[in-house]
């Protein structure tokens, strides 16, 4: 067994360490949180400098950490522009991923996921919105909440209700591509997020917006299956995230000791120390766990019980890490970037599965393994 | 103040929260406490309730004045901090030398910006005012009421605290972590009219912020119950797996619990004797603690819609962080609890 990643990935690693220190500052996390503008400028420069390449799925996940770990809202904006993406590279048709993805592997087009709906997000199978077969297209009519790059995608992927099959509800959902220039279809961008201010929030209003039949994904039925196979890929680059906002949190607590202790000329309270052990204890086994989900998951072999535990946990020890930060820093870490990171950092434990969800998968996967066994 | 009497003082004051700022908590996090709404919190007698009458303030005992404080905190902890500052900071450090500033103070007026960043834990920020020529000049980074006529500020220069009654002036606003409505922010100062208030002006800072000990208890228990109201409210309506979240054993027990402890330490809170140090900080210690457990919890169990503004909770989140680090001391004061167990100086290596 070894800890330690190959070369290639380390140097992806430096590579967007040094595309944070030239590209990420302060100042300019702070304006794109106060104005909430999402920063297209530097999710370009992210393109071109070979920094966003999901084919290369380790390089991407340790470029996610590194980001967030400069600024969350920032990071994410600028790695997030292909969300939903793989629903498409592993069920779309060729034809669909050649007109769709194309665009958006080389940063030109932004796409996004719309699952979550006014009336619910842990509740998959509880979808509303629906589409009905009319005249050789589908006709989508509801209403999605909370997505992200809302008004500036170029097109969604959707899980939207075709079918009601009598008390199996997870049945009769469809995945759909949406291009959102569609008649009926219109956007509310959503303002006054607690944090990652930067990203494109909105809510998606469907009103008959008519769909191609082609731009139906896989079968139809089967979309709760590719969104939650989806999920088990994409916890995984939020764990990513999670982690690089605890990390971001420990180097600012750690450079604030260290002039602590160097100004002040005093030994640190043990209490402090504690916590600032506790904060590095919780991201390594953090990185651990998802780095070994990771391992399993780009390998082909999923294991959605690690993936889980992985997204849980490192949201947990973010949100951990940027309060106990605050804590630490006092005034100077609410004049400064912990305060941006420790309301960013709350979204980690809702999106993508809430932490109760996580927990639920968890525990159902245990116990159904013990039953396997035993 | 009786307990009765406490339980129709709360009862008017929810009445007036209700009818004036739980519709306007949102405007008030974006714009600031208003000078109707200042007018109105004075013309109730809360805005100056610990004021003297002979200064236009209403006098009342220091329980009435927590359950104010309280009970404002659960619809907007800025309201709730404003109060407190007018009343526990400006007025405690104006006192009986400026009459006319203190009765500015508790009609609603005029109001005070004041700077606690020299004082505060892990500040690396001091203000820099310099004498010049008659006056006085100078920048201080951050500030409470930055947009107040009067500032009260630190001169490390010759180490006292001042009362600038001209030439203060609100640079750029920023909104920050919490407290947004009472508008942050740096000042300029260029005055020509000022007094010291004290000659030792470190100490007299530090000792207002660790005088609030049940004033920010009170904000703590407010806020949290802010939170949790909406919460419970939420739960009992939302429904995730055709079920109501409450039915939930970590929502509706979660939630439970929190409201269990949020009686226990307001039963503590209404009948606290204001001389006895060690409950002073037990409570103070422990509402902050839990205000900060319990916002976050409120928050959670909203799932998406906790995170945006319009929900009203996520405030809530924001100021129990806030209030732990703006207006308290709170190693130090982990510290005086440790030597009043102790009985002697404990806890500090
Ligand atoms: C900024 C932002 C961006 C987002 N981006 C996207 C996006 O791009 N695409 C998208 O589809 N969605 C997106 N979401 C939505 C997000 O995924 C949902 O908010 C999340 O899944 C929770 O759903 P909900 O908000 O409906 O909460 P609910 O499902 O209503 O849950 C409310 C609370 O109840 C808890 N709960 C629910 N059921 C149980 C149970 N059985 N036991 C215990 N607790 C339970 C939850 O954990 C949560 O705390 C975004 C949300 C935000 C805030």
């Amino acid at each position: 067994m070894d800890f330690d990643f190959p070369e290639d990935i380390n140097n992806a690693r430096k590579k967007a360490q040094e595309f944070a220190r030239k590209e990420i500052n302060s100042r300019m996390a702070k304006e794109y949180d106060r104005k909430e503008k999402f920063p297209e400028e530097l999710r370009k420069k992210a393109f071109e400098q070979g920094l966003v390449d999901y084919t290369n799925p380790w390089s991407m996940l340790v470029t996610i950490e590194e980001l967030c770990r400069a600024d969350p809202g920032l990071g994410i904006s600028a790695t997030v522009s292909l969300f939903g993406a793989e629903v498409i590279m592993l069920f779309g048709s060729d034809a669909q991923k050649q007109k769709y993805l194309t665009q958006v592997q080389t940063g030109e087009k932004i796409m996004g996921l719309a699952v979550t709906e006014p009336g619910g997000g842990s509740d998959v199978a509880g979808i509303k919105t629906r589409a009905v077969e009319k005249d050789g297209k589908y006709i989508l009519n509801g209403a999605k909440m909370f997505i992200t790059n809302g008004t500036i995608a170029d097109f969604f992927v959707m899980l939207i209700r075709t079918e009601e099959v009598e008390g199996k509800r997870h049945h009769g959902l469809s995945a759909f591509i949406v291009d959102s220039d569609l008649p009926g279809f219109s956007k509310n961008k959503l303002s006054g997020k607690l944090g990652v201010r930067a990203t494109n929030t909105a809510e998606l209003i469907l009103d008959n917006v008519p769909v191609p039949k082609e731009n139906l994904i896989g079968e139809p039925g089967k979309g709760f299956y590719y969104i939650m196979t989806f999920f088990n890929i994409s916890r995984a680059y939020v764990a990513a995230q999670a982690i690089g906002i605890a990390q971001g949190a420990l180097d600012r607590v750690l450079e604030h000791l260290n002039r602590l202790t160097k100004e002040g000329n005093t030994a640190l309270a043990e209490e402090v120390q504690f916590l600032a052990a506790d904060i590095a204890t919780r991201i390594e086994a953090s990185r651990l766990i998802t780095y070994k989900a990771a391992s399993y998951l780009f390998q082909f072999r999923p294991n959605p019980t690690l993936t889980s535990m992985a997204k849980a946990y490192a949201s947990e020890t973010a949100t951990f890490a940027a309060e106990k930060a605050l804590e630490i820093t006092g005034y100077s870490g609410i004049m400064g970037d912990l305060e941006r990171f420790f309301r960013d950092s709350k979204i980690m434990e809702i999106w993508e599965g809430t932490s109760e969800i996580e927990k639920l998968i968890i525990s159902r996967n245990i116990l159904k393994e013990y039953a396997e066994v035993a | 103040m009786s307990m009765e009497e406490q339980d129709l003082l709360r009862s008017a004051v929810k009445e007036f929260a209700q009818k004036s700022i739980q519709d306007r908590a949102l405007k008030i996090e974006h714009e600031g406490i208003d000078s109707a709404l200042l007018q109105s919190l004075a013309a109730q007698g809360f805005l100056g309730a610990r004021i003297p009458e002979k200064y236009g303030g209403s006098g009342i005992d220091l329980h009435g004045y927590l359950t104010i404080i309280n009970e404002l905190a659960t619809f907007s902890p800025s309201v709730s901090a404003l109060v407190m500052l007018v009343n526990s900071v400006h007025a405690a450090l104006i006192g009986d030398s400026e009459p006319e500033v203190m009765k500015k103070l508790a009609t609603g007026e005029a109001t005070v910006a004041v700077s606690f960043s020299d004082v505060l834990e892990g500040s690396w920020t001091a203000t820099s005012l310099q004498k010049s020529g008659n006056g006085m000049k100078g920048a201080i980074q951050a500030s409470t009421l930055h947009n107040s006529q009067y500032a009260i500020a630190f001169n490390r220069e010759d180490g006292h605290l001042y009362l600038f009654r001209n030439g203060v002036k609100a640079l750029e606003e920023d909104s920050g972590l919490s407290f947004r409505g009472l508008s942050n922010g740096p000042l300029e100062i260029d005055s020509t009219d000022f007094t010291v208030l004290s000659d030792r002006g470190l100490e007299s800072l530090k000792n207002v912020v660790d005088s609030l000990d049940l004033e920010v208890a009170a904000i703590a228990l407010g806020t949290a119950k802010g939170a949790l109201d909406k919460a419970i409210d939420y739960v009992k309506v939302r429904k995730t797996f055709e079920r109501p979240l409450k039915d939930y054993g970590p929502v509706g027990n979660g939630l439970s619990k929190l409201m269990a402890e949020y009686l226990a330490l307001s039963s503590l809170l209404d009948t606290v004797d204001e001389k006895d140090e060690r409950a002073r900080l037990t409570l103070k210690v422990l509402s902050v603690d839990f205000a900060k457990r319990a916002t976050k919890a409120a928050l959670q169990y909203h799932g998406g819609y906790g995170y945006i503004e319009d929900t009203g909770v996520e405030k809530f989140y924001r100021d129990a962080m806030g209030l732990s680090i703006l207006f308290q001391r709170p190693h130090h004061d982990t510290m005086r609890l440790s030597k009043e167990i102790f009985g002697e100086k404990s806890g500090y290596l």
